[in-house]
């Protein structure tokens, strides 16, 4: 276990012989960066410049909080018409149902719906009752939606789509191809948490990522090395509440409607980061499955169980 | 394993499904490196070629040539390609001069098979490529080997090419006014050296010098009195820029070739295409070329045989001597289901003494046009 850091220092662990440009900016709700090494300020400058007009593009298009998105047009056309969709969309959604089917149906864009009863914000906290599951739990269920490469259809009223668990990470792989094709060969694109890196540090040696400590914002339990791949962590830390010692988090298992508890954090490393996401996503919903599923993926992960201990790849 | 409750499909299908939907995501992968590595993409492709030549008043060579072109990956790290062509020929040789300028060069009703085949080698940062071509005539067989090396820096935005070709012709000619021209041997080595530089998301440049060094037999046997050097060296230096603009959906192609040959002709060529996306799988680009080029030493300007003294290098072909041309070309293609692609184009080409830029051009030669036509059908698999 490493020591304890700032959280800036969470990172990475930076080379003191380099410089890189570095990018902070928001979008999606949370902080992120673009770190670039290996190339003047004015190439720097520009590709950050052309990530992040992008990252901001996803964001804009597929925001649930915009009324302008296309996952609001989706949405507001519920139990009504189908919506015509781009090739972006198409592709997203094809990617959606992969991992709906990977996951067995657990990993499901459509079961942001359950937000209406889960409120983590709200103080006192409070769970909802099973006849509140129960009546929302028809409006989860990717297989009855209807969509091709040109257009989607939610069956009924009141059913979402929320492209929250793939947008950002997505997001991270264009940036990183963005940066790439601006001639960057070393570079860390980070949004808030999910790490993709281009090729290695500027020394040839990988890049160190330090793992969250799930129950300590400004420590580091592990660290990853990446070369040229991602790093994504899902964790019962980013939104949950707690009530008579127990803590209930945002990962809901579409099945029941509760949230899971096997897991503090699951990380993973994948060759993009939509897959390092999808993957850690689905290792929490797979409870005490997840090992054995990570490991049938062929990626290093790094699971924390509820009391702390952890399980790793090899 | 994965859990396995429900789902037709394999777990193992579904990591690999889902695998391919990400890396089908738009911009996930850098469209420089996706050229880089091995592609994964087979293409077999037939073409149809149909040439014909003429001057005023009289038409000269026609050639029709159906083609065959296959790609095919091996596996990750091996490709192969090849090709057959087959061309037949009919009509006059190409005279020197113009038509009415006096002794006829033999008709030609002829043909040509040829076949190359090329097989690379990918490995990380690195690709090498051996390459046979072996192509016959009546009057011609022609032997020729080639070896590419290529590598690309580590963020795959710049390409290095260096390449070696040698060639071994022979030249048999029992017909034409120089027959008979037996057994001559001709031999060419080329040398490549090449560079290619994705300069942002959109745009790239590419170039690169080749140097050709022949020895051996250059006449034209069909030729009356025609005697070049038998040693020839070709300098060509040749850059390609592509930019793609997004608002139209459309790409610019520009080239640019210079040559510098060791009969004294040297020439500039300049063309620029716009390869523009329509609606139902469509693509249009029209393309225009100019050419012009300084005459050889040896060319002698009409009336034949103007300065043709025995013994001493002498022609009056007129594709030594000094000109401009200008080709204009359309290409049409459509994308259909399965996988096809269908193009249809059509080039004219016109060359005249007095479109000559930089010089004058070689006084009283007709204009010679040139008009081909190709069908193309290409099956991705």
């Amino acid at each position: 276990m490493d020591r304890v850091r700032t959280r800036e220092a969470l990172l990475t662990e930076r080379d003191p012989d380099a410089a890189p440009f570095r990018f902070r900016f928001s979008a999606m709700a949370s902080v992120h960066e673009i770190h670039l090494w290996g190339t003047d300020r004015a190439h720097a400058e520009r590709a950050a410049r052309a990530a992040i007009a992008d990252v901001k593009r996803i964001e804009t298009k597929y925001s649930r909080y915009r009324d302008d998105s296309v996952t609001s047009a989706i949405n507001r056309a519920a139990g009504r018409e189908a919506v015509a969709i781009d090739a972006e969309t198409a592709s997203l959604l094809r990617y959606a149902d992969r991992c709906h089917a990977l996951s067995n149906g657990r990993f499901d864009i459509t079961s942001g719906v359950l937000r209406r009863i889960w409120d983590f914000r709200r103080r006192p906290p409070r769970i909802p009752t099973q006849d509140e599951i129960d009546a929302l739990r028809p409006l989860v269920d990717w297989a009855r939606v209807e969509w091709s490469a040109v257009g989607v259809r939610l069956p009924d009223a009141g059913m979402e789509l929320d492209f929250g668990g793939l947008g950002k990470e997505y997001a991270a792989d264009r940036a990183a191809t963005i940066c790439r094709e601006h001639g960057i060969a070393h570079a860390l694109v980070n949004l808030g948490g999910d790490v993709r890196a281009i090729g290695s540090r500027a020394d040839g040696s990988p890049w160190r990522i330090g793992i969250r400590h799930p129950r300590n914002a400004d420590a580091t339990i592990a660290t990853m090395t990446l070369d040229d791949e991602a790093v994504a962590t899902s964790g019962d830390y980013e939104r949950y509440f707690e009530l008579h010692g127990k803590r209930y988090c945002h990962l809901l298992d579409p099945g029941t409607g509760m949230p899971v508890d096997r897991w503090q954090s699951a990380s993973v490393v994948a060759p993009l980061a939509i897959l390092a996401g999808s993957y850690a996503t689905i290792a929490m919903l797979e409870r005490e499955r997840a090992p054995a599923f990570l490991r049938a993926q062929n990626v290093r992960f790094l699971l924390v169980d509820k009391g702390g201990a952890l399980v790793a790849s090899h | 394993m994965a859990a396995t409750s429900g789902g037709a499909a394999p777990s193992s299908d579904r990591s690999a499904a889902l695998i391919a939907a990400a890396l089908a995501l738009p911009g996930i992968l850098p469209a420089a490196a996706l050229a880089q590595s091995a592609p994964d993409e087979g293409v077999i492709a037939l073409r149809y070629y149909d040439y014909r030549d003429w001057q005023p008043g009289v038409d000269r060579m026609s050639v029709r040539s159906p083609s065959l072109y296959a790609f095919v990956p091996l596996s990750d790290s091996l490709t192969v390609e090849g090709s057959l062509v087959y061309d037949s020929v009919s009509g006059a040789s190409p005279l020197y001069h113009d038509a009415v300028s006096g002794a006829s060069g033999r008709g030609i009703g002829d043909y040509r098979s040829a076949a190359d085949a090329k097989v690379t080698k990918y490995f990380g940062d690195s690709s090498l490529a051996v390459g046979a071509a072996y192509s016959h005539e009546q009057d011609y067989i022609s032997r020729a080997a080639s070896v590419e090396w290529r590598t690309w820096s580590d963020d795959r935005n710049r390409t290095y090419a260096i390449g070696f070709g040698a060639a071994k012709d022979r030249i048999n000619a029992l017909e034409g006014v120089n027959a008979p021209v037996l057994d001559r041997p001709r031999e060419t080595y080329d040398y490549l050296l090449g560079i290619t530089q994705v300069l942002d998301a959109r745009s790239v440049v590419e170039s690169s010098i080749t140097w050709s060094d022949g020895r051996g037999y250059f006449s034209d046997p069909y030729k009356l009195h025609d005697a070049r050097p038998d040693h020839r060296r070709i300098l060509a230096w040749l850059t390609h820029y592509n930019r793609y603009f997004a608002a139209p959906d459309a790409t610019l192609q520009l080239g640019y070739r210079y040559l510098d040959d060791s009969f004294g002709d040297r020439s500039h060529m300049l063309e620029a295409s716009w390869v523009q996306t329509l609606t139902y799988g469509l693509t249009l680009t029209p393309t225009i070329r100019y050419l012009t080029q300084s005459a050889a030493y040896f060319y002698r300007d009409p009336p034949f045989p103007q300065g043709f003294v025995p013994g001493q290098l002498y022609t009056a072909d007129e594709r030594l001597s000094a000109f401009g041309a200008i080709t204009l070309g359309v290409r049409l293609a459509k994308e259909l289901p399965h996988r096809l692609t269908i193009d249809v184009a059509f080039n004219a080409y016109r060359q005249r003494g007095d479109w000559r830029l930089g010089g004058h051009g070689s006084p009283s030669l007709a204009e010679f046009s040139a008009r081909w036509i190709e069908f193309g059908l290409a099956k991705r698999f």
